[in-house]
């Protein structure tokens, strides 16, 4: 059969970081291929090249071998191209019916909704599922939200689904389901591009499977020809020149958290280890593993909804950011934007924000000299690069908003450390310094927990690394005898297929 | 910080601007007794415009406080008709004021519903109580020192309502600008999440800016009250225009975070003006009032312009 | 059988009317009768234009808030371009009232659409632009009933048909014909649907290539449209217009949209339920009036105490439905 997409040399760039490096992709009608990679590879780029949402710097993309620009979405649309992804878009006030065909532009203008529901759910049972269309959207669970997605998509006439992790937030009967209307699709002839991190789904599923690592296209091979181990290596596979070295442990052996059977339904559970002060403890997983929901849940922002928790032997239970901070927690969140800083307001403002009390005096005045004293240590310490510091933070370059963080967290001093995905979209440069002030506050003492998707850094920073997967502590690594490999198998695999971990 | 300033540059060019046109249209706008009277007949507005600042910067509505003015004013006269001391109906009055802005804070605060649509319908609320108090009856003969305060001079020519005013805006500036209740308002209103995150007591601060703005407005109804000696049901009816469009063209969002209360006085002193000199020249209240709904959508669109300025000065350079 | 949302809506909504009319009929002698139908219906059919109207705008999460100043400009318009041709033919003057509506729903449609600005405050701008654009043309002078052609005060009161002592008037049969076509219009046409979907999900709307911005603009010219069909109505009623006709509608307006089941958040409502939201508030209004217990003032209280009740009510039902939503989650 000849390719339904053929994509080729795609190259996409952003602000100088290469997103996309000569990628290729062939996709074949009545055929699931699997495309896997770790996170920040490229694949949402990919995605939103395919969809239209951006447009490739160089390279062409074939539908049925006639080349194609996809201006925007609506472009990509026509030539059959439609996506789903974890979190679906549909109109919750309109009927299941309603959604699959609102976009429809050469239906009749007066509605007839007798045939509007069969041909719904004529549409449903094409995806061997069975879903009353006069049903409102509000009313479906996510999985059956997604339902509705595809069933819209291939009443467009998609000839290409792209599912991007569509099962993160299913439950197992759920799943199944998907795969059941994934092999119904394949049968009717649709190219499926199916996007998961859960391994085992790809022998369960697909036909041909991509590996891509940095925007590169690494391999393609039938799902028959290949092991969780090999693509799991060529997944990470790096040279070891992109590694940062690695400092002796400030590891004190003093226990200052300890946490046990911490579980939050639907979320995370059986959740137990410790960290040390002057420890560095790495969380690792992939997206959705539920690392930040446990780190939330610390801080007092999601409360867990069982197990304990001691600080220096003090049981605790935390119910509130404000409480986790007198606590003397602090937490560093990954997005900068909207849990991060007021991009608005000044720098030393956002610093001090949660220690006002500490600046203000009597009836709540505010002594400003201090705040700047205080902002102005951090910018040395931290090396802040900034004209002054009441420019809006949101002024500032990625790496130094995320020292601005930092610095509003160490102002709190903290016991206990938080950091999630602490350098994400910032420059090599300042990710260093990041990771050397990191280190410099464990020698002083502070117990400090990471959350990172990052493997070089979490294998150049971590005394321990905890792996999670699927809301679950699955092994532990000494941080100075793991390797990418061990790390990556851990975080991908089947519980059931791991056992007596390190 | 340097648009900021800029903005509020801006706006004082313009006050001169008309400051002076008024001076060249009539030889009365700059005698002592017409600014005076020109503060003394906007007082109640411009009180509360200066509450409403940190309504809007925390990026809330509150559209009730002008029927909150009215039913403050309307309880105040019907307590007075019912034989009451009027010192006790004054504090009642106020108490009123308390209750309503806690209520607003109830159902925005506690229940989570849109200021926008629970101050709407408390707008209504408010404004009918009022009328259950007064009916269609307009109610006077207060005690004279109440109607002194609002009509005699306090300190030589200079009334209470102006008094008040410049206290309060000198009160309302060092809030905003220089404690920690104005960090935080501005916090808040510029990134909620951030604010929540960082342990800020986000619903307390809300609640308390909401039950402010409930009692200011029942003052300023009383202030009405004591200015005119006399109460009706539809007392300071619409006033919610005159008010919002004096924070907005001050260069605060109607999005949260952003403004300053020294941009709200700037503009205050520039609606006061513009109306002042409209009356002079004869025109009457509901043409002024229509030239301030055109100044109000101007002032929305003040960030739209302000980026296109931006984008021309950055071209420029 | 499970019941529609929206359906159980309009039966909820259906039964405090009829026990709002048990209870006062409990309370007032002879209060049943058809002089209170007749009262009621004609002022029901101004307040039901308007308040669909408002339904078009506020399904696509915007409100109007200018609605009253439309009512009061283009019975004031309307009026006085009758007094200058008093020859007009009497079919085409409703039209001549909704284009000069459309005009002002198209201003506030264009200020929002087209900048993106908060609806809520370009309408209540244009509510106080609108009113002295009407103060200016009018010169304080009012428009008054023997100036008007006679067919147009005789209008108002005169009847389609009569069923035993129920007068049916000619206003009331347009208004629903109005409230129908409407209702068809939303339920049954595929340009209907956007006015839904925009509310429903902007983003969702977007991607599924829907033009928010014209179908927004729409909402507000339709708005402005029956606003101005109300005030042609308004003008035909009452005769004498002066510069504080309509004054206070658009408060009206809301309130019957929400009572009658219109989500304020956009996405869902039922112009059938707005009809029975207007009655429902006509009908208390009314019937305060001739209550000896309580005064007739408490009206405007009970209206806003009502809307808050609703959108509360409204709230707190569509948390609790979303929260019964399963989701999949971790195992």
């Amino acid at each position: 059969m000849p390719p339904v997409l053929d994509m080729r040399d795609i190259s996409k760039s952003f602000g100088g970081t290469l997103a996309l490096s000569r990628f290729s992709l062939v996709l074949e009608p009545g055929r699931i291929h699997a495309l896997v990679g770790e996170n920040g590879a490229g694949k949402s780029t990919l995605i939103k090249t395919m969809t239209g949402i951006y447009q490739p710097d160089s390279g062409e993309i074939l539908v049925d071998g006639q080349p194609v620009t996809f201006p925007g979405t609506a472009a990509a649309q026509r030539a059959g191209i439609a996506a789903i992804y974890q979190e679906p878009m549909v109109f919750p006030d309109l009927s299941v019916a309603e959604n699959i065909f609102i976009s429809h532009q050469n239906r009749p203008r007066l509605i007839n909704w007798s045939k509007l529901n069969d041909e719904a759910a004529a549409m449903i049972a094409r995806l061997g599922v069975s879903l009353d269309p006069i049903r409102a959207a509000a009313e479906l669970t996510l999985a059956e939200q997604q339902t509705v997605e595809i069933a819209r998509a291939i009443s467009l006439n998609a000839r290409i689904l792209i599912m991007d992790e569509p099962s993160a937030s299913l439950s197992d009967h759920e799943v199944k389901r998907l795969f059941g209307i994934a092999r119904s699709l394949r049968d009717q002839g649709v190219a499926v591009l199916y996007i998961s991190h859960r391994l085992e789904e790809i022998f369960a599923l697909a036909d041909t499977v991509t590996v891509m690592r940095d925007g590169k296209h690494i391999s393609t091979k039938p799902v028959a020809e290949v092991t969780q181990a090999s693509m799991i290596a060529e997944m990470v596979g790096r040279d070891m020149a992109g590694r940062f070295a690695r400092e002796p442990s400030k590891n004190t052996g003093v226990t200052l958290l300890k946490v046990s059977n911490l579980a939050k339904t639907g979320t995370f559970r059986d959740v137990s280890f410790t960290v040390n002060k002057g420890e560095i403890v790495c969380f690792s997983g992939l997206v959705g593993a539920r690392r930040t929901d446990v780190g939330l849940a610390l801080f007092g922002v999601a409360p867990a909804d069982a197990g304990t928790v001691e600080i220096a032997g003090q049981p605790v239970t935390i119910t509130s950011p404000n409480q986790a901070q007198s606590l003397g927690i602090a937490y560093v969140s990954e997005d900068r934007r909207k849990l991060g800083l007021a991009l608005t307001e000044g720098i030393s403002a956002n610093i001090t924000l949660p220690m006002l009390g500490k600046y203000a005096g009597a009836f709540g005045w505010l002594d400003r000299m201090r705040e700047l004293a205080d902002a102005q240590a951090f910018r040395q310490q931290l090396n802040i690069r900034a004209a002054n510091l009441t420019v809006p933070v949101g002024t500032l370059s990625g790496g130094n908003q995320q020292k601005v963080m930092l610095a509003k967290w160490l102002n709190t001093r903290p016991r206990l450390l938080i950091v999630d995905e602490p350098t994400r979209g910032i420059d090599v440069g300042a990710k260093a310094e990041v990771h050397q002030i990191l280190r410099t506050l464990a020698a002083e003492g502070v117990a400090i927990i990471i959350i990172s998707s990052d493997l070089p850094e979490v294998l150049s920073l971590a005394d321990r690394i905890l792996v999670m997967r699927e809301g679950r502590i699955v092994g532990e690594f000494a941080g100075d005898t793991a390797t990418d490999e061990s790390v990556m198998r851990l975080a991908v695999a089947a519980p059931d297929t791991v056992t007596g971990v390190a | 910080m340097t648009a900021l300033r800029s903005w509020e540059g801006l706006l004082f060019a313009v006050l001169i601007l008309i400051y002076a046109v008024n001076a060249w249209n009539s030889p009365v706008f700059l005698t002592v007794g017409n600014q005076i009277n020109m503060f003394q007949l906007s007082v109640e507005k411009i009180i509360v415009a200066l509450v409403m600042t940190f309504v809007i910067i925390n990026g809330e509505i509150d559209l009730s406080i002008a029927s909150v003015m009215g039913l403050a004013a309307c309880a105040f006269g019907w307590m007075v008709q019912q034989g009451a001391p009027a010192g006790g109906a004054v504090a009642i009055a106020l108490a009123i004021g308390f209750l309503c802005g806690a209520f607003n804070a109830l159902f925005i605060v506690g229940f989570g519903i849109p200021s926008l649509v629970v101050t709407l319908a408390t707008m209504i609320a408010f404004r009918g109580f009022a009328r259950v108090l007064v009916e269609d009856r307009g109610i006077s003969d207060f005690p004279d020192w109440f109607d002194a305060l609002g009509q005699k001079g306090l300190i030589g020519p200079v009334p209470l309502a102006m008094v008040l005013f410049a206290v309060f805006a000198v009160l309302a500036y060092l809030i905003l600008q220089r404690t920690a209740f104005g960090r935080k308002v501005y916090f808040i209103g510029a990134n909620r999440a951030v604010a929540e995150f960082s342990g800020l007591e986000v619903r307390a601060v809300k609640a308390r800016i909401f039950i402010a703005s409930g009692v200011i407005s029942a003052l300023a109804g009383l202030l009405f009250a004591a200015r005119v000696g006399a109460v009706r049901g539809d007392i300071a009816n619409g006033f919610e225009l005159d008010v919002i469009t004096m924070v907005l063209l001050g260069g605060v969002s109607i999005f949260g975070g952003t403004g300053t209360m020294s941009g709200t006085i700037l503009a205050i002193l520039i609606v006061l003006a513009l109306r002042n000199g409209m009356a002079l020249e004869n025109i009457t209240g509901h043409i002024q009032t229509g030239v301030l709904g055109i100044l109000l959508i101007l002032s929305v669109m003040v960030p739209i312009i302000r980026e296109t300025g931006t984008r021309l000065i950055a071209r420029v350079r | 059988m499970r019941v529609p949302l929206g359906t159980l809506r309009i039966l909820v909504l259906l039964a405090v009317f009829v026990a709002t009319g048990l209870f006062f009929a409990s309370q007032i002698d002879g209060y049943l009768n058809a002089r209170l139908f007749n009262r009621i219906s004609g002022s029901v059919a101004v307040i039901a234009l308007i308040a669909v109207g408002q339904a078009f705008v506020v399904l696509t999460r915007n409100i109007d808030l200018s609605i009253g100043s439309v009512v009061g400009g283009t019975a004031y318009f309307t009026g006085g371009i009758l007094i200058a041709y008093p020859g007009l033919p009497p079919m085409l003057v409703p039209f001549l009232a909704m284009a000069i509506g459309a005009v002002f729903g198209a201003a506030n449609g264009f200020l929002v659409a087209r900048f993106r600005l908060p609806s809520i405050i370009v309408t209540l701008a244009t509510l106080a632009i609108f009113r002295s654009i009407l103060v200016q043309s009018s010169d304080g002078s009012s428009i008054t009933t023997d100036r008007l052609p006679p067919w147009l005060t005789e209008f108002a009161t005169m009847n389609a048909f009569t069923v035993g002592d129920l007068q049916i008037r000619w206003i009331v049969v347009i208004s629903v014909l109005v409230v129908l076509t409407a209702h068809i219009f939303l339920t049954r046409f595929r340009a209907g649907r956007t006015f839904f979907a925009i509310g429903s999900n902007p983003d969702a709307a977007a991607f599924a290539g829907i033009d928010a911005g014209r179908t927004i603009f729409l909402a507000f010219v339709i708005s402005g449209a029956l606003a101005g069909l109300a005030g042609f109505m308004f003008l035909s009623r009452f005769g004498n217009i002066t510069v504080v006709a309509g004054l206070g509608l658009e408060l009206k307006s809301v309130g019957a949209v929400v009572v009658g089941g219109v989500n304020i958040f956009g996405g869902s409502g039922n112009v059938l339920g707005v009809l029975i939201g207007a009655a429902l508030i006509d009908l208390i209004d009314t019937s305060l009036v001739r209550w000896a217990l309580v005064s007739a003032f408490w009206r405007e209280a009970v209206l806003g105490l009502l809307i808050l009740l609703a959108v509360a009510a409204d709230t707190v039902l569509m948390r609790r439905l979303l929260r019964r939503k399963p989701t999949g989650g971790a195992p």
